[in-house]
This record gives structure tokens, sequence and C-alpha cells, in this order.
């Protein structure tokens, strides 16, 4: 088994967003590719990824739906809303700011 | 908002959303388990474990996902309220008892709340602080109506008023081309309307010219008579109706809420045209004004002061230098004596509701100390303490709510009660259970739920559930401190239901007493009838109406005497004559206040009629009409102006007018109570054949055999005498002297009813307590008996501990009493209100019922078996 990272706090809204950027996906969809995207370093636990899911839909940045899966399956399909977007955007360039700020605090001499 | 419909849906929709939440979590895992078995080759089972253990708690994630929702806390409560009915619906025995006392005490206190705040309350229209009536006053207790010549002197004068209103009422005739009906009527000024800012439905109000002498005659009417009489409210402006003989165009009908103004509910309002003035008096006319903006009373006083200044020289028949022109708060004159009745009833209802309560919490501490076991159970088991407290709180909570809602039923049926029961209260008909009355039945509910419930929860803060059980310690509170307090309880619902029984007692005393009171008349066989008689058909005085009416009655037969007075004994409170007169023996003097007197103006057949009994001189003759004026008085009238002289013969001077002739006394007759049965019976009586006739004069008949028949008899003599007569209120003199007491009747029964229930709930409570206190020491009394004591020694130890706090309890609500009745000395006829023989009936009383109420618990204490008693708990 891979190396896995724990999620830093706050940034799985970020990474649920992300993954939803690219198109409607249902909850375990989303805990899918963001395993793919982090090549398996990242585990969501799914214990988390629901609550977190409901906590975005109330904040109105994902809209949930039931419809039919791929794989033909009644499934609940979280959609990114307008917000949503804007949302990604704001905590995307945040993160950047943060992350670049440890990386030079780690790569000081 | 958005979130507020998602907060909602969670609260109601929790299981639907649940089973979304499930549907999810299993395609998660489904899907999970398909990808372990397409990628790592694993076997089915393998594949549907490992997903469930990368899954994590599907349970805790559950719960998680509840709290996210937001509701979690509600939920709960929810839970527990449903448990704590549960519970409590499994412990009828507590449940019923507890919910039908806190609703009686609090279906009692919002129906008397609803009463109170009714009569109380605001009057109907706007800015009612500003108005007020005005009357003549020349000491404090002593005060009149007005004058014409007040009234107009007002209006010219007054710079503190507004608007000024004059009325003058009566039951008067009214025809709309039918037989006349005997309607109550207000003659009023367009200023009357005016002042109280109130407009009609239809058409118009009053206008000042209506006012004017021989300006078209126009009358307002109510919606009732609209309706009954005109067909409605809009058709009857236009219309043209007989008031007491002359034709009036309504101009106007009021909205049907406004059923009365002022305090005073008639059917009819024609403009009232005053002519102007011959002299002061009489003084007829009720009168009211509305205060300009800003004025305060004590400057219209000073204002209406100095107009009495300015009209005492006017006039040479009126030379009381003492009365003065006074304004009251219009609220207050209409309230009358209403604030103390509806006083007396919210303490004894406010008592009753404290019994009530007491004594549920009284049960609900012997509850508390057999749950604290189970307490102690869910605290070991893992519930927080808050979570105890809200277990408990949520039985207070659906506890409450049950007596609320029975408190509501029984409010809407005890109001109700009140109001036709109730005492004459001014507007209390109009009481009605509004949102107000509700939300103080729900305050009332809320704060009787947290004193009933305090006691457990107060065991909860001071001790830990979870470590009692650990200490294998079983019961809390069971012990000596609890029976103290519920001792304490038992001892104040004593002390509360002694002064409600003592008011109700010296009540009951009071009307007792009334009712021995002879009226002054022999009313057997008496029947009485109002008799209206239009005003501008006999202008020249009754004669010849009564000449035309005395052969038609008699033909009825079984006749023995007829009369006519303009007042009927022995009710209080009505508008006959009162009049002043200066004695020539005994003269008050200029500028003095002359004496006042009952006036009563009656036939000659009046005082065999009612069989008054001729004391001194001699009644009225035929020749005594229209010459020098005579009276006849009633003894207490001469014992009170010639006290041990003779009365007979001596002279006065009648209302003040000088000018003439001097009124002789020829005749001194019983006193007949016309002031209700508590009052003295002074009566000065003048004779009717000369005066003019009276709005609502009475006719009295001595030998009918009262029914209908009677009536139909009457009323056929009379209608043939003159078919404009109109004729009411049918009665026999029994049922008179009857209705005089109703109202004492009613406020004595109504406190009885609070003082029975007070007493029914302190014995409940002490049969509880003793109950309570038998069966806990069961033991004690096994090792009592076996060690000899007999049953008679038993019972007399639990009569004893009962008795001794019914009697603590007695003496404390004594104390309360003696100092409490003191409120009611006004109210009560031939009682003092600490008369101790009421006072010592009532506290035998009590303790007589308590007795009872600790007999049975005491029989069984007797019966205790020592040996099975000692086994049992070996």
């Amino acid at each position: 088994m891979a190396e896995r990272a724990d999620l830093l706090q706050g940034t799985l809204d970020l990474l649920i967003l992300k993954a939803l950027v690219i198109g409607p996906l249902h909850g375990w969809g989303i805990s899918k590719r963001l395993r793919q995207l982090s090549d398996a370093v990242l585990e969501v636990g799914q214990g988390s990824l629901y609550p977190a899911l409901y906590r975005l839909e109330d904040k109105g940045w994902v809209r949930a739906q039931w419809g039919t899966s791929p794989e033909g399956r009644r499934a609940k399909f979280y959609n990114l809303t307008k917000d949503g977007r804007k949302q990604f955007a704001a905590e995307r360039s945040e993160w950047r700011l943060f992350s670049a700020a440890v990386e030079q605090i780690l790569e000081a001499t | 908002m958005k979130r507020l419909w998602r907060w909602l849906r969670a609260l109601f929709h929790g299981a639907a959303l649940d089973r979304e939440l499930s549907d999810e979590i299993r395609l998660h895992v489904e899907l999970e388990t398909e990808d372990l078995i397409r990628t790592k080759g694993l076997a089915p089972e393998e594949a549907r474990r490992q997903a469930l253990v990368a899954f994590g708690g599907v349970e805790r994630y559950r719960e998680a996902q509840r709290d996210a929702r937001g509701v979690r806390w509600l939920e709960e409560s929810l839970g527990d309220l449903g448990y704590a009915l549960r519970v409590l619906l499994k412990s009828p025995g507590y449940t019923v008892p507890a919910v039908l006392v806190l609703g009686l005490g609090i279906g009692a206190t919002t129906a008397v709340f609803s009463g109170v705040e009714t009569v109380l309350g605001h009057l109907p229209y706007p800015k009612d602080d500003q108005l007020v009536r005005i009357y003549e006053q020349n000491s404090p207790t002593n005060r009149w109506w007005l004058s014409v010549a007040d009234f107009q002197g007002i209006v010219a004068n007054t710079h503190t008023l507004s608007a000024v209103g004059a009325g003058r009422f009566g039951t008067v005739p009214v025809s709309a081309g039918g037989e006349p009906q005997s309607v109550t009527a207000a003659s009023v000024t367009s200023g009357f309307t005016h002042a109280l800012g109130v407009r009609p439905a239809f058409g118009r109000a009053l206008e000042p010219s209506d006012d004017a002498m021989g300006a078209p005659r126009v009358a307002l009417v109510s919606d009732g008579f609209a309706r009954r009489t005109l067909g409605g409210g809009a058709r009857a402006l236009g219309q043209t109706i007989m008031i007491d003989g002359q034709a009036h165009t309504v101009v106007g009908v009021w909205a049907q809420d406004m059923d009365r103004l002022a305090g005073i509910r008639p059917e009819v309002w024609p403009a009232l045209q005053l002519k102007l003035p011959t002299r002061r008096g009489p003084f007829g006319l009720l009168v009211i004004g509305r205060l300009a903006d800003g004025v305060t009373l004590d400057a219209a006083r000073r204002d209406l002061a100095g107009v009495s200044q300015q009209l005492l020289p006017l006039w040479t028949d009126f030379q009381d230098r003492n009365a003065r022109l006074t304004p009251y708060s219009l609220r207050e004159t209409i309230l009358g004596d209403g604030a103390r009745t509806m006083g007396v009833f919210a303490a004894a209802v406010l008592l009753v509701l404290l019994i009530a309560v007491a004594n549920v919490a009284g049960l609900t501490l012997v509850r508390a100390t057999g749950r604290w076991r189970e307490l102690s159970l869910r605290a070991a088991l893992g519930a927080t303490r808050a979570r105890l407290v809200r277990l408990v709180m949520m039985e207070s909570v659906a506890l409450a709510a049950a007596g609320a809602a029975v408190g509501l039923a029984l409010g809407v049926v005890s109001l109700k009660l009140l109001v036709t029961l109730g005492p004459n209260v001014p507007r209390l008909d109009q009481a009605q259970l509004d949102g107000r009355a509700i939300s103080f039945a729900l305050l009332v509910s809320f704060v009787a739920g947290i004193a009933v419930g305090a006691y457990p929860l107060l065991l909860l803060v001071r001790h830990d559930p979870g470590a009692s059980l650990a200490g294998g310690e079983r019961t809390v509170g069971g012990g000596r401190r609890s029976n103290a307090l519920r001792g304490a309880f038992v001892v104040g619902e004593f002390a509360l239901a002694l002064p409600l029984l003592a008011v109700a007692g010296l009540l009951l005393n009071s009307f007792l007493r009334l009712q021995q009171v002879p009226p002054g008349f022999d009313g057997d066989r008496v029947a009485t009838v109002s008799v209206s008689l239009p005003a501008g058909r006999y202008p020249d005085g009754v004669a010849a109406f009564w000449s035309r009416l005395l052969p038609s009655i008699d033909q009825v037969g079984a006749v023995e005497a007829i009369g006519l007075g303009d007042a009927l004994p022995p009710i209080a409170g009505q508008t006959f004559n009162q009049n002043n007169f200066d004695l020539i023996d005994h003269p008050v003097g200029d500028g003095a206040s002359q004496p006042v007197s009952d006036w009563i103006t009656v036939t000659r057949g009046y005082f065999a009629t009612l069989k008054i009994p001729l004391l001194d001189g001699r009644l009225f003759m035929p020749g005594d009409t229209g010459v020098a004026p005579v009276v006849v008085v009633s003894r207490a009238w001469a014992n009170h102006y010639f006290p041990g002289e003779h009365a007979v013969g001596r002279q006065f001077i009648e209302g003040g007018c000088t000018s003439c002739p001097r009124s002789t006394i020829i005749g001194v007759v019983g006193d007949v109570r016309y002031d209700g049965l508590h009052a003295p019976g002074e009566a000065m009586y003048a004779p009717m054949e000369e005066g003019r006739w009276e709005w609502g004069v009475h006719l009295f008949v001595r030998g009918w055999v009262t029914g209908p028949d009677a009536l139909a008899a009457v009323r056929g003599a009379v209608l043939a005498a003159d078919p404009g007569v109109s004729l009411d209120n049918p009665q026999t003199m029994a049922e008179v002297v009857n209705e005089s007491i109703t109202e004492p009747r009613h406020v004595m029964t109504l406190l009885a009813g609070f003082a029975v229930a007070a007493l029914a709930l302190a014995a409940v409570g002490i049969f509880g307590l003793l109950s309570y206190t038998v069966a806990a020491r069961r033991r004690e009394i096994g090792v009592r008996m076996a060690l000899g004591a007999d049953g008679q020694a038993v019972v007399a130890m639990i009569v004893g501990r009962g008795l001794w706090h019914a009697g603590l309890g007695a003496g404390l609500g004594l104390i309360v009493a003696l100092v409490g009745t003191r409120w009611l000395a006004a109210t009560l006829f031939g009682v003092s209100p600490t008369d101790p023989v009421t006072l010592a009936l009532v506290t035998l009383a009590l303790l007589a019922v308590a007795l009872a109420a600790c007999w049975l618990p005491a029989r069984r204490a007797a019966l205790v078996d020592p040996v099975e008693a000692l086994r049992s708990e070996a």
C-alpha cells in the first residue's frame, strides 16, 4: 500500500470543490477522484467526506441531486454552484499563498 | 431563509433524510466493493469487509451527519418529551390528578384574568384617559347628576374641555309602524358622541344643528334595533320611528360592537334638544366631557369649580355654596365597585392556583424520590447530568402543557360561568378568551410547571446521580428533609385555604342576614309591571290616564288594590328621583348644602297595595293634589330629621324653590328599602296625581293570581285604556325581592365554589401526605404493633400527625384571614369582617375535613399486619 498523508484541517473543502470543478460526481466518485488525482497519497475518510458535503451544501456551494450513475444506479450527485466556483477560486489562491509561505519557511536556511 | 427551510426539513423529515443517507452509504460501500473486486481481485466477501472498514463506523458517521444538520439537540429533546409522555401515561395515578388539578387552577385563573382584564381595561374610545364624567358634588360622599343650567354653563364657560355632551335615559315606547315596544332610550346632545370620538357604522353622527330647539327630530339606533325593527343597518337610514310619541328620522346606525356608550346600553339615541332653563334644577342629566390635549384632571377640576362659582348667583333656587361641578375619570365611574369585586375574585382564584400548584408539587416530590434510582441508573449508563436535567424538565413541560390544555378548555367554560353567574360588574359580559388570555394561561402554566418540577431539578443539582448508585444509596430526598418539605406544602395549602373559606363564610353569613331583612312591604300576591306612556300624550298629568285605567283593571276581577310608583323596591341603583329640601324648623342656613332624600312619587293606592303601614298622620287624599304640596315620609326619615319629635305638620322648602309654596308633612309610614335591603330606607313620598308623568312608572296590583294569564289580562286592560302604552318586565314582588339580592348571591356562590375547590385540594394534599407516610413507615408501624401498640394508638399517631399539619396551616391562615378580610368590610352586611363565630366555624370545618382525610390512611396503618410488615423488609 502506498504511503498516505493526513489531510490538513480545512483543506478537505478545497479538495472536494476541486474534484467537482470538472463535473458532477456522487460521493464515492469524489473519493475515487481525489485518490486518483493524488496518486493514492490522499485518502479521504468517508466519515469526514459526507459531513463535509453536507456542510458545503448547507453553505450553498454545492447542490445535491438524485440521478442515475454511469453504473446504472440511483445515486446522489453533487454539483458545484456559482457560489461554489467563486469559493473554489478564492480558496485556491488562499491555499497557494499559504503553501508558498510554508514552503518558504521550510526552505529557509 | 433557505437555511431555515433546510433546518425545518431536517427537523420534520429526519427519517426521510436518514433514508437518503442510508442509500448513499449503501451505494458507496457497494461501489467500493466492486472496485476492490475489480482492481485487486478480492473475493466479494472480503472486498465488502474491507470496504466497510475503510468507510469507518457507519452509525458513528450517521450521528455526525445528524449533528451537521443542526437539529440534534431538538431531536433529542423531542425524544425526551416523547419519553416523558410515555412515563406520564404509564403512571396515571400521578398524571391524571396532577393534570386535572393544574388544569383546574389554570382554567379558573385564566377565566378570572379575562374578566379582570376586560373590566379594568381600556374603554373602547380613542384616548379614553381624556374622558371624564361630571357630577355635582357637595361633600366627599354626596354627588349627583347635572341640570340643564349646569350643562349649558359648562358649555359656555369651560376652557379645559374640548367637547362636552349631555344625556338623559329612560324606557320609552318606541314604534316603527307596529305596536309600540318598551325600549331603553338615551337622548343625547351631539357633544356626547363627539366627546367619545365614535362614528356610526351607517349614516352620520349627531351634529350641533340637531341639538337646537325646533330642529327636525333625528335619532341614531343600535345595530340590534335596526336589524329587528327596521330591516337592517343601511335600510334603517331615513326611516321614521315614533319615540315617546314623537316622530324621529333615523340618520345613523351604530356598529354591532358599539352596543353601549359611556357604560349605558340604549337601543335608540334621539337627539336631545334642551330648553332654556327657568331654574337651576332639576338635576337629571348625565354629562361627559373630553379633556383638551395636555389638560390634567386637576386643571379641569379648577376650571369647573370656577364655572360653579359663576352659576351660583344666577339662580336663586339653588344656593349650595359647597356644590361644585366635579370631573371624574369616566373609566372609574363606569367601573364603580367593580374593581373591588374583581379584586376579591382575583385574590380568591390566585389562592386556589397556589393551592393547586402546592398540591401537584407535593405529588411530584414523592415521585422524584421514587425515581431517583432510575436517574442514577441512567447516569451510570452514561447520561450526562445536563441530559438528565432535560429529561426531568421535559416531564414538567409535558405536565404543564397538558395542564394548559385542560386549563384552556376549562377556562372557556369557567368564563361563561363567570359571566352568567358572576356579579353585575360593568363590561364583564364582554370578556372572552382572547389572545392575551391564552398567553396568560400559557405563562401561568409555564410558571406552574417550573414550580412543580423545581424539586427534582434541585435534587439533580445538589446530588450526583452517578455517585449515588456507586455508593449504594437507594433513595435521595426520601428522608427527613423531603418529608418536611412535603409537610410544609400541606401546611401551606391549609394556610391558603382558610382565608378563602373565611371569605366565603363571611359572605354567606352576610347574605343570610340580608335575606332576612324585611323589605318594608308585603309582596305576597302583588304583581308589578313597568308602564311607559308617550310623554306628549298627557301634558297635564296622568289623571286622565289613571281615571280610565282604574275601572279598566278593576274589570279584570279579583283585584284588591292598585297603585303606581316611580320606584321598584328594593332594587338598588335605580334612577328614581332624589330631591333636596330645607326644613323650616331646622334650616341649614345660607349657602350650606341642603339634605337630600329619595323622593318617590306614588298614587294614593300605592300604600294599600304594598301594605306599607301608616304610623302617624294620614295618607294622600283626592284633595291633596294641586294646591299646597304635601308629602308623606318614612319612619327612618322622621327619626333622622325629627328625632324624638313629631314630624307630622312640619314644613319644608322643596328643591330650593324659595318662591314656591311650602310643602307639609302629613303622615309617617313604615320604612321601605328603596336603595336595597342593606340601606336604611329613608324616603319622602309625593302624590303622583299632582306631579308629571315620569318615564318608566311601575304598576303594582294586589290580588292577582300571577302568571301568564294575569299578564295577558293586565296587558289587555292597559291597552284598552290607551293602545299607545307599552308594558315591560312583568314580575311578582317576591321575584323583585329575590332579584335585588342577585348580586351578593352570585358573588357568594362563586366564592363558595372557590372555597370548596380549595378545601378539596387541601384534603387531597393531606391525604396524599399521610398515605405516603403510612406506606413509608409500614415497618416502623409493624414494630410498634409487634411491641404491643394497638390499632387505636396507631390511628391516633397518624391522625395526630395529619392534624398537626392542618392545625398549623389553619392557624397561619387565620392570621392571614384576620388581616385580609378587612378588605371586605364594605361588601359585608351586618357582619364584622373578623366575626369570631364565622371564623371559628370555618376553622372547624377545615379541621373536620382534614380529620376525614387523615382517617383513611390511618385506618390502613392500623390494619398493617406486623408479621408481614417485618418480613417483607427484612
